[in-house]
């Protein structure tokens, strides 16, 4: 028999690790709660050209339509002559000049009611997940299904920002979950390619030792000695600035990756180190198991635990990178959305008139709270797989 | 000691020959050879194409011209020439290094200064609600990027600016008080939204009135970094005298009736404090990047809106300079918390 042998009625229930680890995560309340935030905004990704009204760089600037820094659009419950409640509405916008403060302010328009239309037509789109297959394969496959359905949308001439809009009269609500699909991943394939890297060449430089060891250390060393903003920046430089899209997306993984590999091989090494000494180690080696096997079947599935916190804590870091590459004009660029990007947008047209357009500033906020998740998430796994953290 | 010292140092010369040997390759691997620029560049500098040519021996090997270059900085501190400046790369980046570093040492300052005494309030007051508000703080601290929190506050000033302006232009008595005070105050704003001093006015300052103007515009930047540094090592300390206040010489200095106060400060806190000076270290690459977005967004001359300017323009050597100057004061940093936590800690032997 295995487990405890009880006496009683009720037999001790024997977990698993893995349920043990799950049972101590979801006593971590903030943790789950940012589980929660983070699959919300990961689905807010995937399915953006669905729930935003508009596509991601559809503007309406200097044409029929004007929207240039339009503000969050106000939506009206209830009808205006009655009071009652109706469904939803807004009014076409129109910009007059100020007299007192000589600016341009968007003034309503009360002649004409537009309700707020749900499941209506857009700007086609690829759906999610077929637009996750690279454009050039779909092309040479002739594959190229699109949709036109949206959430929600109001008639033209009228628009609908719900936190307003940028200068060229793009939907900031939307390029915000637009900008999502390119913050969040990044994050994700940077960490995956830090991790697997440190990990491979941290258990070498700790199993082998002697000029292998010394020679990857001096690699990290030197990585670290570099700050990694100018690094970055440095390696950036390698490639156009005016890239497209689509290639610096892949190219500031790589960057990202290949920076922070340092700090989880050298912690990696320490751990390999005392792990190559263990009787299960030694028992493999004297069945005549190859390095490889050891390495990769015996020593790394011991850090397991490390590797999944470092995990996890290296993607917040990540994100708050690549946003700041975004802002300083390395990253991702126009007409493509990052949070990052959109930051550094809301500055265009000076400080000064920055109060005027308080909504530009969105983005942070979601940087914000993405990077708090992530890092609660973290914690929260570090205090789970952590035996001596365990809570009652 | 001596023995420690001399041999640390010397650890750090293969380190510096690795890290400016990357820099190095780096450069040459970016695209588009700077003499092309040269040639269709209409304004040319034609003398200081064959200068830096003959200096760095343009034509030779690679790794001869790595050395080249070498010996002209460790000989004469000679970096190379900005292309975009027409001037030498020292005279360029000397005072971007030194606007930097005025804002991360008072930075890194007060976060020491601030850091230790509420990590031990934290913990000495654990799960109560001064230190659950503290570690909200910290939470906060460490998720908000930089350069989101300065535009935060330039925001915040400039809202405050049109209700301040009235209160200030008014007929009071406080008026003399404001002109004295700051040229910004009057018109409303209560810290400078950007650059290092207050350009219209500046020289017709009297001196003491022109450190005043500096120090008022160190105000908004300084808090962000400061927030930045403070919320990670405020963990630390945290921690650290946490993990003192169970051990054993803890028990036995409250059972010989110490008072609390001896007892956190004499036999918890000096054992406390090691790792938290060897952060030093850790601390300032951090600064060092992180005043690097804080500068941009504020318009502070600082080595990073140098640097990305550089980049920008391929003016090369900056970026070579600044890359190497970088990596130089990151191994001083390095150098000054491992000395520091040998004089500190009496455990660490020096062999």
């Amino acid at each position: 028999m295995i487990g405890p042998v009880t006496s009683s009625s009720t037999p001790l229930r024997t977990l698993s690790r893995g349920q043990v680890v799950r049972l101590q995560f979801r006593k971590h309340r903030l943790a789950m709660v940012s589980l929660w935030v983070l699959g919300l905004l990961y689905l807010l990704a995937a399915f953006a050209d669905f729930i935003a009204p508009y596509g991601e760089s559809e503007s309406f600037f200097r044409g029929a339509i004007d929207r240039s820094f339009a503000p969050p659009t106000r939506i009206h419950w209830r009808d205006p002559e009655t009071g009652a409640q109706t469904r939803p509405f807004v009014y076409n916008v129109r910009s007059e000049i100020n007299l007192e403060t000589l600016q341009f302010e968007f003034k309503e328009d009360t002649s004409t009611r537009y309700p707020i239309r749900f499941f209506t037509q857009g700007q086609p789109y690829v759906p999610f997940p077929i637009n996750l297959i690279p454009q050039t394969w779909r092309n040479t496959w002739g594959f190229n299904p699109t949709v036109t359905l949206r959430l929600f949308g109001v008639d033209k001439p009228a628009t609908i920002f719900l936190w307003g809009a940028d200068r060229l009269g793009r939907d900031v609500f939307g390029r915000i979950l637009f900008g999502a699909r390119i913050t969040l991943t990044i994050g994700i394939f940077a960490a995956v390619l830090a991790l697997v890297v440190g990990l491979v060449l941290g258990a070498v430089a700790g199993y082998y030792g002697g000029w292998l060891d010394d020679l990857i250390m001096r690699v990290v060393e030197v990585l670290s000695t570099i700050p990694a903003l100018f690094l970055l920046l440095a390696l950036r430089a390698l490639f156009p600035l005016d890239a497209k899209s689509s290639v610096v997306f892949f190219v500031v993984i790589l960057i990202l990756g290949l920076i922070r590999w340092g700090g989880v091989a050298r912690a990696v090494r320490g751990q390999v180190l005392s792990l190559r000494e263990e009787d299960y180690v030694m028992a493999a080696r004297g069945l005549g198991a190859s390095d490889a096997r050891i390495i990769f079947r015996h020593v790394l599935p011991a850090t397991a635990s490390f590797a999944i916190v470092s995990f996890s804590l290296l993607i917040p870091g990540f994100i708050l990178t690549e946003s700041g590459l975004s802002f300083l004009g390395l990253g991702i660029s126009d007409p493509n959305a990052s949070w990052g990007l959109m930051l550094a947008v809301a500055q265009e047209g000076g400080m000064q008139t920055f109060t005027s357009r308080p909504w530009m500033l969105i983005p942070g906020l979601f940087i914000f709270i993405t990077v708090l998740a992530f890092n609660f998430v973290g914690d929260g796994l570090r205090d789970a797989l952590d035996p001596k953290a365990r809570r009652g | 000691m001596t023995q420690y010292l001399i041999r640390r140092v010397l650890q750090v010369i293969p380190t510096f020959i690795g890290a400016t040997l990357l820099a190095f390759i780096i450069i040459q691997l970016t695209p588009g050879d700077f003499t092309d620029r040269f040639a269709l560049d209409p304004n040319a500098d034609a003398e200081q194409l064959q200068r830096l040519r003959e200096n760095f021996g343009l034509d030779d090997p690679v790794l001869v011209q790595y050395f080249k270059w070498m010996w002209g900085i460790i000989t004469a501190g000679y970096l190379g020439e900005s292309f975009t400046y027409r001037a030498p790369v020292t005279e360029i980046i000397v005072p971007l290094i030194i606007n930097s570093f005025t804002l991360v040492l008072i930075s890194l300052i007060l976060t020491y200064l601030l850091a230790i005494p509420i990590g031990i309030y934290q913990a000495v007051n654990q799960y109560r609600l001064g230190d659950q508000v503290w570690s909200f703080f910290a939470v906060v601290g460490l998720a908000i990027p930089n350069f989101f929190f300065i535009l935060l506050l330039i925001v915040g000033v400039l809202y405050l600016q049109a209700p301040l302006r009235e209160i200030a232009q008014g007929n009071a008595w406080y008026r003399p008080i404001l002109d004295f005070l700051s040229y910004d105050l009057r018109n409303g704003l209560l810290f400078p939204v950007g650059g290092m001093r207050t350009t219209e006015i500046y020289d017709s300052l009297s001196w003491w009135q022109q450190v005043g103007d500096r120090l008022w515009h160190l105000i908004l930047p300084t808090l962000v970094i400061t927030t930045a540094g403070l919320s990670s090592l405020v963990r630390v300390v945290r921690g650290q005298v946490l993990d003192f206040l169970q051990s054993d010489f803890v028990r036995t200095a409250r059972a010989k009736g110490l008072s609390e106060r001896v007892v956190v400060y004499k036999h918890v806190l000096r054992n406390a404090i090691s790792p938290v000076i060897s952060g030093i270290g850790t601390v300032l690459p951090e600064l060092v990047t992180g005043a690097g977005l804080v500068e941009f967004v504020y318009r502070w001359p600082g080595i990073t809106p140098g640097f990305v300017i550089a980049i920008q323009q391929k003016d090369l050597y900056v970026v070579m300079g600044l890359l190497v100057l970088s990596a130089i004061l990151l191994m001083i940093g390095n150098l000054i918390s491992d000395v520091l936590l040998a004089l500190v800690d009496p455990r660490i032997r020096y062999s």
